[in-house]
């Protein structure tokens, strides 16, 4: 016997017969040709089962020919590479192709999971939902790690995915979803206008199904035309074609979103740098919607046998590949289409037999059969199939419609069956954005209404079956009509079948699949219906019907068939459910494209990086900035370095790279009017060269930003913000100026990067500045705290500010960014002789914490007011109005219930209270209790060997000296007694020394 | 040590490899912000008589004149270009010829980072970045247009055909130049509407 | 994803590209008078907002390009802009015309000045 025993020995448009490929599946090597996708060379190996189902572990065949495919799950690829849940339809092999089963163990044939197929009468619908409620901790330790063992599909890949992947973007004047007949013919029409078409296909070769399409377009068979057509728009500039690109959804404004798979199929393709997948973003005017019909399965006793395929699949699989499911098959049809599977089965020798459900049938393709002499039996159904792994039998059984349950039947060997229940249109992209649909009684099934978008929908897509009729809708594209000339079969009628009876009703003792992929049957959804699930939307949900990769493609319709029958309402009166994005799946690389690692997300670099790096600096993310928080040296751990960092600012000098910083620049005769407005407090008073702290809030009275502006000239200013709100509060300024005080004759202009930006604080400040040369006065007398200066220090352009977020003499040396790394050297060198060291964020906060200055974000949390962290000091009484006086002014923000910024010092001097601990009135066994405030800052202060913290407590002001509590996890409770806020050189000395 | 030491943003990347485009840092060039409104005649004169000609007024565009260059940014804010080493003399023309004209110009020279762009494809390959429509008509050379780049904010100028130049925020050049490694490597070029 | 063209530069975009300022034509009563104002007009001010479906005025900026403000009236069901227009001013007269509901009354007024 030949290794591949369903291969026919001539015919499969789409294989080279001369190139024998290679692969592996479940370990085993199989044979195919180049050109064959998976499923058709292990169809031609003689394997009928590709996988097991959901829920029931039932043995599964293949069912569709594409994307439509829900049973057939593949999983390729080993390892980091491996890729879960592919549809073994759409994988084209390639030599050393690597595939396994999924959802199965330990092998296909033998699975233990099936036992619950034995148990399925007490697995119904929802029952997870009825059966897995308590008692509680079940949930975690024992149920849910069984469902997940027994359930779910393939398995994640292990590592990280060596693979790229990146996204594009494309804006054309039309885009034309799928390319069949009718997509080929609305490319074509489009492009003969001049206009950018863009032509997605999600098939590595354009054409749709015209090939498995009977007739004669212009004396040309309908594949010949398809495959001509394609060739012309190849040629054209105005055409950019994509194949192995899935259109997956339709967003706002006609943007799409369409998956490409570069090189899932030609492993050349990858090693040349091409990405796995791509991700294309597309803009398009005009959407044309051409996605074809999805042939539709019949609801009948175990109707998910393998090798129970969809019609079109089978004449598919003889035509593109000369491979056949069996050696006797049974088309089991409700319409004439199916016919056409009869004559390609027979013209490849096998034995076929049609079942019929409709009374009456009298196309021209039924009476070709009949004529044929092809065995045609009318007013039939089939009622029973025999075998598991396969199908071994048929019973076929007389069927008026309607009809409940069968009577008597009649056994047939056959070993597979090709079923057609008509097509649905494939409504998805056109439902994606709020398309409308309406129910077509010729079809028996939806199809497109009407779109608020600039989106049109034609042949299969929009119900229109007909190859003359799509040719000419496709000419609405163009600006003059191209005619055709067609000749086609005469089509019947269609008559639905949803539900072909058994000898019992529903589940007594047989299944009817709905939903093959969800493993929803009749019997589940005629269950919810009398368990009060009314609305579609909720059997949906109770069942998982429609759910997940399949989203309804082909368990759409025959569900509300099902739920039309048992309810005695019209399937419109039924409804459908949503349409949801993606139309197939799309893989998570694809959608991470090139933003991976270190591109995961954007980091901003000071121009100091590479120093900080290199001298060991841990990094604390800052925004998207990344700031050496400490600089642990050899033996250090984190505590040991910001210990000594600090001490080093106190007792030597230390120095911080503070580039991050906010800047702006703001010129213009009303700028200093303008900043009265922005600030709670007064710069207009301001004199040139000085520096003034400032405090902003939000139209809400809310703390948003402080930070030091200097004033350069009487209309210049230069405004510090905190690192995070650089962005912001430019933005912010603009705003003002742009919407609301449009008068004003002011420039803004953020120079954040321009310049790098280092504190020089310590004792020994002025001594490092001096060795440097600068040639500016820095004596403490022409250059005091608070002051500006602006000129050279070793040779380097500089603007130097005396302030300080340390309590230290302290200066800020600003020079342009690329200078920056050359002056830190510099600095670093003159200050070696002072013991110079740099110091991180963490030594910052805690320098900042030991004088009590605030953190907006730290102390603040954008419901906190300036009153509250005790600074109505700053809150001008005198100016007639600023952002957020008059909030500031509601009485409850001034109520002195509110919470109040103090300082605490725990009991215990060696402990340090949690950040974010909250204190509690009275201490009790177990919550709830009273909650009075919070800690926002809390430190071990080497420099007063003790913890120190900061909090935002009820009345805090009025309760200095009391001793509150602090909760803590565990049972223990932390004890400290409120304080002022400034914990070190309270006179401020040392800022001016 | 009395000399400044000059170092850019991508100083320590080493020169690409396996691109299907090349890519190198700008160094060299000057940059002045510059905020007037386009409506004051004093203030467009004055300009004009520091730099030889008009500031471009139609949105994204751009005007050369010798070494130097205006990219209009906003009705009322250009960059001016022009080389590194002139950039002080020229602010302080402008400032003097400014005068009190309202108006505020800037030296924002090491503000960002200039990636250069050259070859076939630079579109398309910054298409992976951007969702504009680079390969249209509205991108001819001399335009100017700021824009989401990635994930970050950047200034594209297309200075020829074949060549454009990505400005970003000094910051973020190092992400930028990581990106564009990823997007422009030999075997991933995307040609659109091309035959 | 919306497309967003600015009326300042006249540059297209997606909406990424843009900054969304919530409702148009909110007025800020500190600027006029910063003395009597009312808890309720502040509170108004602050935080009572329309939420129309159909026909909606908005603050945009044109964040990644000319960084200008401007004002768009959009359609919240089918997401469609109207009209752009600047940040000072008011909309076409066919739109203010076409408003229902609490824009409707806002408009009426500047209507009436108008004519």
């Amino acid at each position: 016997m030949s290794k591949n025993p369903y291969r026919l020995s001539n015919g499969g448009a789409r294989i080279d017969r001369a190139r024998k490929v290679t692969f592996s599946f479940d370990g085993k090597d199989v044979s195919g040709f180049a050109g064959d996708t998976l499923a058709s060379a292990v169809l031609a190996s003689g394997q009928k089962v590709f996988g097991r189902s959901f829920k029931y572990h039932r043995p599964r065949g293949l069912v569709g020919l594409g994307s439509e495919e829900m049973n057939a799950l593949i999983g390729v690829g080993e390892g980091n590479k491996h890729e879960p849940n592919l549809r073994a339809t759409q994988i084209e092999i390639f030599e050393g192709l690597s595939a396994e089963s999924q959802n199965r163990w330990p092998s296909l044939k033998y699975d233990i999971g099936a036992i619950n197929s034995k148990f399925s009468r007490f697995i119904p619908a929802g029952f997870y939902y009825k059966t897995f409620m308590w008692p509680k901790s079940f949930w975690k330790h024992v149920y849910e790690p069984f469902i997940r063992k027994a359930a779910g599909l393939g398995k994640a890949p292990e590592g990280r995915d060596p693979d790229t992947y990146e996204h594009m973007h494309i804006h054309a004047d039309v885009i034309i979803v799928g390319g069949g007949i009718a997509g080929l013919a609305a490319a074509e029409a489009a492009a003969s206008t001049g206009v950018k078409v863009l032509l997605c296909d999600e098939n590595p070769v354009l054409g749709g199904i015209a090939d498995l399409t009977a007739g004669m377009i212009d004396g040309e068979c309908v594949v010949d035309y398809a495959d001509a057509a394609a060739l012309r728009l190849a040629a054209l500039p105005n055409v950019h074609i994509l194949t192995r690109t899935t259109v997956v959804g339709h967003y706002h404004h006609n943007y799409l979103m369409a998956f490409e798979r570069v090189g899932d199929h030609d492993p050349a393709i990858l090693a040349s740098g091409a990405p796995k997948h791509r991700l294309w973003k597309i803009r398009a005017n005009k959407v044309v919607v051409a996605t074809g019909a999805l042939e539709r399965p019949i609801a009948f006793a175990n109707n998910d046998r393998p090798n129970i395929i969809l019609a079109s699949a089978v004449r598919g699989m003889i035509g593109r590949y000369g491979v056949t499911p069996g050696s006797t098959g049974v088309v089991f049809t409700n319409n004439d289409d199916a016919y056409l599977t009869a004559f390609a089965l027979k013209n490849a020798g096998v034995n076929v037999r049609v079942v019929d459900s409709r009374a009456r049938a009298d196309g021209a393709l039924v009476k070709r059969a009949m004529a044929d002499g092809i065995d045609v039996q009318l007013s039939s159904v089939i009622s029973a199939v025999e075998g598991t792994l396969g199908v071994t039998a048929v019973k076929i059984a007389a069927y008026r419609k309607g009809q409940g349950r069968v009577i008597t039947e009649k056994k047939v060997d056959c070993d597979f069956i090709a079923m057609s229940g008509g097509w649905n249109p494939a409504l998805h992209i056109w439902c994606h954005n709020g398309g409308k649909i309406q129910f077509d009684d010729g079809l028996q099934s939806f199809r497109p209404k009407s779109h608020t978008d600039n989106i049109v929908a034609i042949g299969a897509a929009n119900g229109t079956m007909s190859v003359e009729a799509t040719l000419l809708e496709a000419q609405g594209l163009a600006k003059k009509a191209k005619k055709f000339k067609v000749e086609e079969p005469v089509r019947g009628a269609l008559e639905s079948l949803w539900f072909a009876p058994a000898t019992g009703k529903y589940n007594e003792g047989n299944k009817h699949f709905i939903d093959f992929q969800n493993d929803v049957t009749a019997a589940d959804l005629e269950l919810a219906q009398r368990e009060g699930y009314e609305s579609i939307e909720h059997t949906k949900r109770y069942t998982t019907f429609g759910m997940a990769t399949d989203q309804g493609k082909t368990s759409n319709l025959n569900g509300l068939g099902v739920l039309s029958e048992a309810t005695g309402k019209t399937i419109p009166e039924i409804g459908v459910t949503t349409f949801r994005p993606p139309y197939t799946p799309y893989s998570f690389g694809s959608i991470a494209g090139a933003l991976t690692g270190e591109l995961f997300l954007p980091v901003r670099r000071t121009p100091i990086f590479k120093w900080h790096t290199d001298h060991g600096a841990v990094f604390e993310p800052v925004g998207q900035w990344r700031r050496s928080y400490t600089y642990p040296q050899a033996s250090e751990d984190k505590h040991q370095a910001i210990n000594r960092e600090i001490l080093c600012v106190r007792n030597k000098v230390g120095m911080l790279d503070a580039s991050t910083l906010g800047k702006i620049e703001i010129k213009g005769p009303d700028a200093a009017e303008f900043l009265d407005r922005m600030y709670t407090n007064t710069f207009s008073t301001l004199k040139v060269g000085k520096c003034r702290y400032g405090l902003m809030m939000n139209e809400l009275g809310f703390l948003t930003d402080d930070g030091v502006t200097v004033r350069l000239a009487d209309d210049h200013f230069l405004m510090h913000t905190t690192s995070g709100g650089a962005d912001r509060i430019s933005a912010w300024l603009e705003e003002w100026l742009q919407t609301e005080w449009t008068q004003y004759k002011v420039f803004v202009t953020p120079v954040t990067e321009q310049w790098a930006q280092f504190a020089v604080a310590g004792p020994h400040a002025r001594d490092v500045l001096s060795k440097l040369v600068p040639d500016f006065d820095i004596s403490n007398e022409a250059f005091q705290h608070m002051s500006f200066k602006q000129g050279h220090l070793g040779g380097t352009p500089v603007r130097v500010f005396r302030i300080s977020f340390s309590g230290e003499l302290s200066y800020e040396v600003a020079t342009p960014a690329n200078f920056g790394q050359g002056l830190w050297n510099a600095l670093m060198e003159a200050g070696d002789e002072f013991g110079l060291s740099a110091y991180g964020t963490e030594a910052l906060h805690v320098l900042r914490a030991e004088k009590g200055y605030i953190v907006v974000g730290d102390e603040s949390d954008g419901t906190v007011t300036p009153i509250d962290v005790g600074m109505e000091g700053m809150v001008s009484k005198k100016k007639a109005d600023f952002i957020g006086k008059r909030s500031l002014e509601q009485s409850f923000l001034k109520s002195p219930n509110r919470k109040q910024l103090v300082g605490l010092l725990t009991e215990d001097p060696t402990e340090v209270l949690p950040d974010g601990a909250y204190a509690v009135a009275v201490v009790k066994d177990k919550p709830p209790m009273e909650m009075i405030g919070q800690v926002t800052s809390s430190y071990m202060s080497p420099t007063l060997g003790r913890s120190i913290a900061m909090a935002l407590i009820q009345n805090g002001r009025a309760r200095m000296g009391e001793v509150i509590s602090f909760p803590l996890e565990g049972g223990k409770v932390m004890k400290a007694t409120i304080t002022d806020t400034v914990f070190y050189d309270k006179e401020g000395g040392r800022l001016h020394a | 040590m009395l000399e400044p030491q000059f170092e850019s943003a991508l100083a320590h990347r080493a020169t690409p490899e396996n691109l299907s485009i090349s890519m190198r840092e700008i160094t060299e060039r000057g940059m002045i912000d510059l905020r007037g409104l386009a409506t004051d005649k004093k203030f467009m004169a004055a300009v004009k008589s520091v730099l030889g000609f008009d500031l471009p007024k139609a949105p994204r565009t751009s005007s050369t004149w010798g070494d130097l260059k205006a990219l209009w940014l906003s009705p009322d804010q250009w960059l001016i270009l022009c080389t590194r080493s002139k950039t002080a003399a020229l602010l302080a023309e402008l400032n003097s010829a400014l005068g009190k004209i309202h108006s505020l110009a800037v030296d924002v020279s090491d503000m960002r980072s200039i990636i250069r762009l050259d070859g076939e494809g630079v579109r398309e390959t910054l298409m992976k970045g951007s969702s504009l429509d680079l390969i249209s008509d509205d991108y001819k050379a001399g335009t100017v247009r700021r824009m989401r780049f990635a994930e970050i904010a950047a200034l594209l100028h297309v200075v020829e055909d074949n060549v454009i130049d990505l400005y970003v925020f000094r910051s973020y050049a190092e992400y930028s130049w990581a990106f564009l490694l990823k997007a422009a490597r030999k075997g991933s070029e995307v040609k659109l509407f091309k035959k | 994803m919306l497309v967003v063209t600015c009326p300042v530069c006249d540059a297209s975009g997606d909406e990424t590209d843009f900054h969304y300022g919530g409702q148009a034509h909110v007025k800020r009563p500190a600027t006029t008078d910063p003395v009597n104002i009312t808890d309720e007009e502040q509170r108004d001010y602050l935080f009572i907002r329309h939420n129309p479906k159909g026909l909606h005025f908005e603050r945009w900026r044109c964040d990644r390009g000319c960084g200008k403000w401007f004002h768009a009236a959009r359609d919240t069901m089918t997401l469609e802009f109207k009209a752009t227009y600047g940040i000072t001013e008011l909309p076409p007269v066919e739109l203010m015309k076409e408003a229902k509901g609490p824009w409707a009354e806002f408009f009426k007024k500047r209507l009436k000045e108008k004519a």
